[in-house]
């Protein structure tokens, strides 16, 4: 279907924010000095930094696409997946950030190389390198659908340009700009969201001649206003196929397996600073972006139910967001919130190339180089690899774009690539019996019998839960469940038949241990009194030793010992801790209500002259 | 409206998502990684209870609104 989209002005709108955003990214860039900077922000920034962040990275442009799409066919029911999150949030908070956090483990598949092997290491690699790499061409996909309409540029060369531009920012800054550039973008693109809810109940009020909020609920049917789908109808939208595909597959493999969210959670300043930004995110933030996301085809719905005829009645499934955003906003505003979009695909992109480099670095660069590299050469590599990341994306865009809708392409994927790294790092985490063998076995056995489940879609039909089978297209997202059972039988199986690991190779790294992983991240008895947090000034001196040197009576304020683990930052807290640095306490001196710091913490902190500190003990 | 429309999704999400919370809770109190005589695991112990919950609750009441309306 054809349809005109887009004015001048809504043109300008869109390349100015492209502008802004690539400016502000390319600042950050001095933040980063290495590459523990570059990909994780150098373990300092507060919870709400975090938080917003990660709004930014989990609504890419093909949220806003894809669950208007099904929330135009659907109704509220599209809301479904953001809202079954929290089952896991246990594990994830005190079993998997702990371990993540405090073994320093720099990417997935290097937990996988401690806990099993080296073998298993380069497979978890292949695995995740290929979920992200295809997740960053979803998103390309998805804002090019949008932006050609607009622009009337080919598909393919808008996905082009927007490679080029998102690589502009990210080349300079990693992690901390992926950070910033994501904490503005997160405001805007919930901001554009909730001003189009405002504006189609506005439209729909006027249309109808009833009040907003009215016209828009009695527009609903009410099977539209049921907040869960019918248990196993239709089979591209049923609620027991989505459950497994989405709030198991799905939430565990966001939680534990997306590197873009461990590198987020790895920037916190502390353990408990990640917990509070899980937490804040699950329980407040996703109810408010699956609003963001869907509202589009809610009020979509509710116009066709209202005033048959407004909206094309050949609406394809993909286009539902464009077209009733540009129904409802006048030129500038429509501008406005197709830059959202582009918000929501940068920081989603951003986050996952930036990943990806890590994974790149970390686990195959750094691992088969048969010499030392400089932290230079690991930085520009990692430069290089983004590049490279993004023109992979680019080749596969076509195959995503084969798909019905971007919703089942994401499910599709899901559904496929997750299992076996779900299953592998779960066993992994909290079972210790579970072997190497076991592990490779899952990857390799598990994936060949799930190739045989695409393949002879009658092996699914026992998880099939009654949906109905399509023809020459097997079972979509209950294929989850299959998976997840193929890849967790065999692994039990090999477990059962092989030699368990022994404790010694286990030491911090399964939940069992999670109680003692502070000891080893800190490397002495840990100190857990509860002392103050002090302002203070700071003053240079020439050590190169990494520690900080406070005075006798603000120690004993702060509870602290010399060994022991201290956290200072630049005292405005709106900075949510860009300018920290970590240390240790030194031997104290006799000037209260100063710390000496050297050079490498100045640097690294980019302290100000004059202005003051605060200092917190952290274990 | 029937039931596999209704509350049967409501059921199987809180019963199959609950029985997966209720695994993780065990875990993690078992394993002493939530240790619930320390005041800030405890309170975070509260915070987990009360997340199952609200997220069942807003649900719930959708169903409610929706069943009763026309």
């Amino acid at each position: 279907m054809n349809f005109e989209v887009g004015t001048q002005l809504d043109k300008i709108v869109i390349l100015l924010y492209f502008t802004l955003v690539m400016g502000f990214g390319a600042y950050f860039g001095k933040y980063s000095k290495n590459t523990t900077d570059y990909f994780f922000g150098g373990r300092r920034f507060a919870w709400w930094l975090i938080t917003i962040s990660i709004v930014a990275t989990g609504v890419g442009s093909h949220s806003f696409v894809k669950y208007s799409t099904k929330a135009y066919q659907y109704g509220l029911s599209s809301t479904m997946t953001y809202m079954n999150d929290w089952f896991f949030m246990p594990l994830f908070m005190f079993g998997w950030l702990p371990i993540i956090y405090y073994t320093k483990v720099k990417s997935i598949p290097e937990y996988f190389e401690r806990r099993f092997n080296t073998k298993a290491r380069y497979l978890a690699t292949l695995m995740i390198l290929l979920y992200m790499i295809g997740y960053i061409a979803i998103q390309f996909l998805t804002l090019a659908t949008a932006l050609y309409r607009i622009y009337g540029i080919p598909l393919m060369l808008t996905v082009v340009l927007i490679a080029i531009a998102t690589t502009i920012y990210m080349h300079f800054g990693g992690q901390t700009s992926v950070i910033f550039t994501d904490l503005i973008q997160g405001f805007i693109l919930i901001f554009a969201g909730l001003l189009l809810f405002f504006l189609g109940v506005q439209f729909l009020g006027n249309q109808t001649g009833l009040s907003g909020l009215n016209a828009f609920w009695t527009n609903l049917t009410p099977l539209q206003k049921l907040p869960l789908a019918h248990f196993n109808h239709p089979p591209d939208f049923n609620f027991v196929g989505i459950f497994w595909q989405d709030g198991i597959a799905g939430s565990v493999g966001f939680l534990f397996l997306n590197q873009g969210l461990i590198m987020r959670f790895m920037a916190a300043k502390s353990v408990n600073e990640g917990r509070k930004a899980a937490a804040i995110n699950v329980l407040c933030v996703l109810p408010i972006s699956a609003i963001v996301v869907s509202n589009a085809g809610w009020i979509g719905r509710a116009i066709a139910n209202a005033v048959p005829g407004v909206l094309p009645l050949d609406l394809a499934a993909n286009d539902v967001f464009v077209a009733v955003t540009n129904i409802v906003a006048s030129p500038g505003v429509f501008g406005f919130i197709i830059a959202a979009l582009c918000a929501a695909l940068m920081s989603t992109a951003d986050t996952l190339v930036n990943a990806s480099s890590a994974v790149i670095v970390n686990d195959i660069y750094e691992p088969l180089s048969k010499k030392e590299k400089s932290e230079k050469q690991k930085l520009e590599f990692a430069r290089l690899t983004s590049i490279g990341v993004k023109v992979i994306a680019v080749i596969l865009v076509p195959f995503f774009n084969s798909f019905d809708s971007i919703y089942e392409a994401h499910g599709w994927f899901h559904s496929t690539f997750t299992p076996p790294l779900v299953v592998g790092v779960f066993l992994g985490i909290f079972w210790k019996r579970f072997t190497t063998p076991a592990v490779i076995a899952t990857f390799l056995g598990g994936a060949f019998l799930m190739v045989l489940g695409q393949i002879y879609p009658e092996l699914i039909r026992p998880f099939s839960h009654g949906i109905e089978l399509r023809p020459g297209r097997g079972y979509s997202y209950i294929g989850a469940l299959y998976n997840i059972f193929v890849c967790a039988g065999v692994g039990v199986i090999v477990t059962l038949f092989t030699k368990p690991e022994s404790e010694k190779k286990l030491n911090g790294l399964t939940i069992f241990d999670v109680h003692k992983l502070k000891e080893i991240f800190k490397g002495s008895a840990i100190n857990e009194e509860i002392g103050e947090k002090l302002v203070i000034n700071w003053k240079l001196d020439d050590s190169n030793s990494d520690i900080l040197r406070f005075s006798k009576k603000d120690m004993n304020m702060m509870k602290a010992n010399p060994g022991d683990l201290v956290y200072i930052q630049d005292s405005r807290w709106w900075l949510g801790g860009l300018k920290s640095a970590h240390s240790i306490f030194g031997k104290p001196h006799n000037e209260d209500g100063i710390v000496y710091l050297n050079q490498s913490h100045l640097d690294h902190g980019q302290f100000v002259e004059g202005l003051s500190l605060k200092a917190e003990k952290e274990m | 409206m029937d039931f596999t429309q209704t509350w049967l999704p409501f059921l199987y999400l809180y019963g199959v998502g609950g029985l997966a919370f209720i695994f993780g809770m065990l875990i993690i109190i078992k394993s002493r990684a939530l240790r619930l005589t320390y005041a800030l695991h405890s309170k975070w112990a509260r915070v987990l209870i009360f997340g199952f919950i609200f997220y069942a609750s807003i649900h719930a009441l959708f169903i409610f609104i929706a069943v009763g309306s026309k």
